[in-house]
């Protein structure tokens, strides 16, 4: 099995994890891991299913906290900071969940307009010209009236995104943004992720599955399996990496170092059988 | 260490302290909600004035069969005059406050419950966490008030409705009096006794257990079909549960 591959520390990291050891429900998700997430660069967090990257998501906004280990996000220990601490730093981080998560009373330019109603006293008219220059962005302007129902997946994800950068983040997350799209959809979002990154300078962490996707847009791949960075690189070279991991993950194996039976007894003696190996 | 939640029992007492603590997070984050009145008064819209209809129209049953009944009864001993006094007393200080909490959990217990259960599944809470918003000041707070604010209003409604319904019933169909109707009524109701301690005390009271046990409920719900389905039929047995014990506990204190 390959071992864990020590990310580099580096000062430009916006994000930095070290020694993160989470155990959910009895299952090891981190094992000691460390990682670092640069500034201004978009990385993708890719890896079997199960493997954690939605939760070093959460560890990272502060949603979850593991047994031991740091998670410094802009010089600040995640772990330790009071509720009020993480609601401030939260403000200056974007994140776009799995299915959106729109508000469903809402239409489209109230959802946007929700963080800087929450958080603000701008005048009115303001606040529309904020929310209708992200929607601008987006592509979605003339949405702006329509409920999250009437949209499709990928619009939905749009506005989603819209809202996360309406105040202008430091840092965006992306809970796997490609899940669903059709081929045009897919790449209006890869596009606005790397226009984002390049316009705004936003750093951005994706979680994603697909490859050719990431090849596109990002700049560093971490691949994590079994509660540990297995592989790390640039995304045209790391499939190339030879390790039975990257091998595995990238070549679409169905057996490996992630095996295809989960774990389970003797299948001889499940089925009854006296003296089964 | 925690106990074990093997048995329905321990199950039960865990799940109320559990409500207790998130009791307590209510409270606490009442002051920061005040910002949020606007969805304090939305909330008060659709668990107030959208369960006006059901509480009218039972209020107004609910007096008549009442009025029906006691006349019946009270013909046996030529007491028909106390029909009003009778009907009066028994809303205003027991079915007043006890039918409206049970149809307040049943309209808007239960879908307080399924739209935070809904809100948790979709992972609006988890969204309004990343916003910096506090789901408990926005979410939780503005339809715990709603309830507490609703339910004496919808009491009072209520038991105009079956007063009216009484009256109908014992005046206008079988006879009685008008005027020994509601001089009787009014001789014998009293303010403190019977209106404010059933009507407000009551129902304040019970629109606080009924909202909590919804917002609870939803709030802590697993987030899958099954878990909301779960969440809304447990609103509405421990609602109803929780509103027949309490009335006999504040039954009791405040006679």
């Amino acid at each position: 099995m390959t071992d864990s591959v020590r990310a580099k520390p580096d000062d430009s990291a916006i994000v930095r994890v070290r020694g993160l050891t989470t155990v959910l429900n009895g299952k090891t998700i981190f094992d000691a891991m460390d990682l670092d997430i640069p500034r201004g660069k978009v990385t993708a967090i890719m890896g079997p299913s199960g493997t954690g990257k939605t939760t070093l998501l959460k560890h990272i906004t502060g949603q979850m906290r593991g047994q031991s280990g740091e998670v410094w996000v802009d010089g600040r220990n995640v772990p330790a900071l009071r509720r009020e601490q993480l609601f401030e730093l939260r403000e200056r981080i974007g994140y776009l969940f799995q299915n959106s998560a729109l508000l469903t009373d809402f239409d489209v330019f109230e959802n946007v307009a929700f963080p800087l109603r929450q958080h603000t006293e701008l005048p009115e008219v303001l606040i529309r010209n904020i929310v209708l220059t992200k929607l601008q962005a987006v592509g979605l302007r003339g949405a702006a009236r329509l409920m999250p129902t009437e949209l499709s997946g990928g619009m939905a994800r749009r506005v989603a995104l819209a809202r996360a950068i309406v105040f202008d983040p430091m840092l965006i997350l992306y809970d796997e943004p490609f899940v669903g799209l059709d081929p045009i959809a897919l790449n209006q979002v890869l596009k606005l992720i790397r226009t984002l990154n390049q316009t705004l300078g936003i750093t951005s962490v994706l979680v994603a599955h697909e490859l050719a996707a990431v090849q596109q847009v990002a700049d560093h791949v971490y691949l994590i399996a079994n509660g540990k960075v297995v592989a790390q690189g640039d995304p045209k070279t790391i499939a190339d990496d030879g390790s039975p991991w990257t091998r595995q993950f990238f070549g679409g194996e169905a057996d490996g170092p992630v095996p295809f039976q989960y774990p389970a007894g003797d299948y001889a003696a499940s089925l009854g059988f006296k003296g089964g190996a | 260490m925690s106990a074990p939640r093997d048995n329905i029992v321990t199950r039960s007492l865990a799940q109320i302290g559990d409500c207790g603590l998130f009791l307590l997070q209510i409270l606490a984050a009442i002051p920061r909600s005040l910002r949020h009145a606007r969805e304090t008064v939305r909330q008060l819209w659709f668990v107030g004035a959208m369960s006006l209809i059901i509480i009218m129209v039972c209020g107004l049953f609910v007096g008549m069969v009442l009025g029906l009944q006691l006349y019946d009864v009270l013909s046996i001993f030529g007491g028909t005059s106390a029909t009003g006094t009778v009907v009066a007393i028994a809303i205003y200080r027991e079915l007043g406050p006890v039918v409206t909490a049970l149809l307040f959990a049943g309209r808007a217990g239960t879908s307080v419950t399924a739209e935070i259960g809904l809100m948790r599944a979709t992972d609006q809470i988890a969204a309004m966490e990343m916003m910096a918003v506090d789901p408990i000041a926005y979410v939780a707070v503005p339809r715990f008030l709603a309830g507490v604010i609703a339910m004496p209003l919808l009491c009072c409604v209520f038991c105009a409705l079956g007063i009216f319904g009484g009256h109908l019933v014992g005046v206008s169909w079988l006879g009685i009096d008008n005027g020994t109707f509601w001089s009787n009524m009014t001789a014998t109701v009293d303010l403190v006794k019977d209106v404010l301690n059933g009507v407000l005390w009551k129902s304040v009271v019970f629109g606080g257990v009924v909202s909590l046990i919804a917002v609870f409920q939803g709030y802590t719900t697993p987030p899958t079909s099954e878990g909301v389905a779960y969440a809304t039929t447990r609103t509405v047995v421990a609602s109803s549960i929780a509103i027949l014990a309490l009335d006999f506990v504040l039954t009791a204190f405040l006679m």
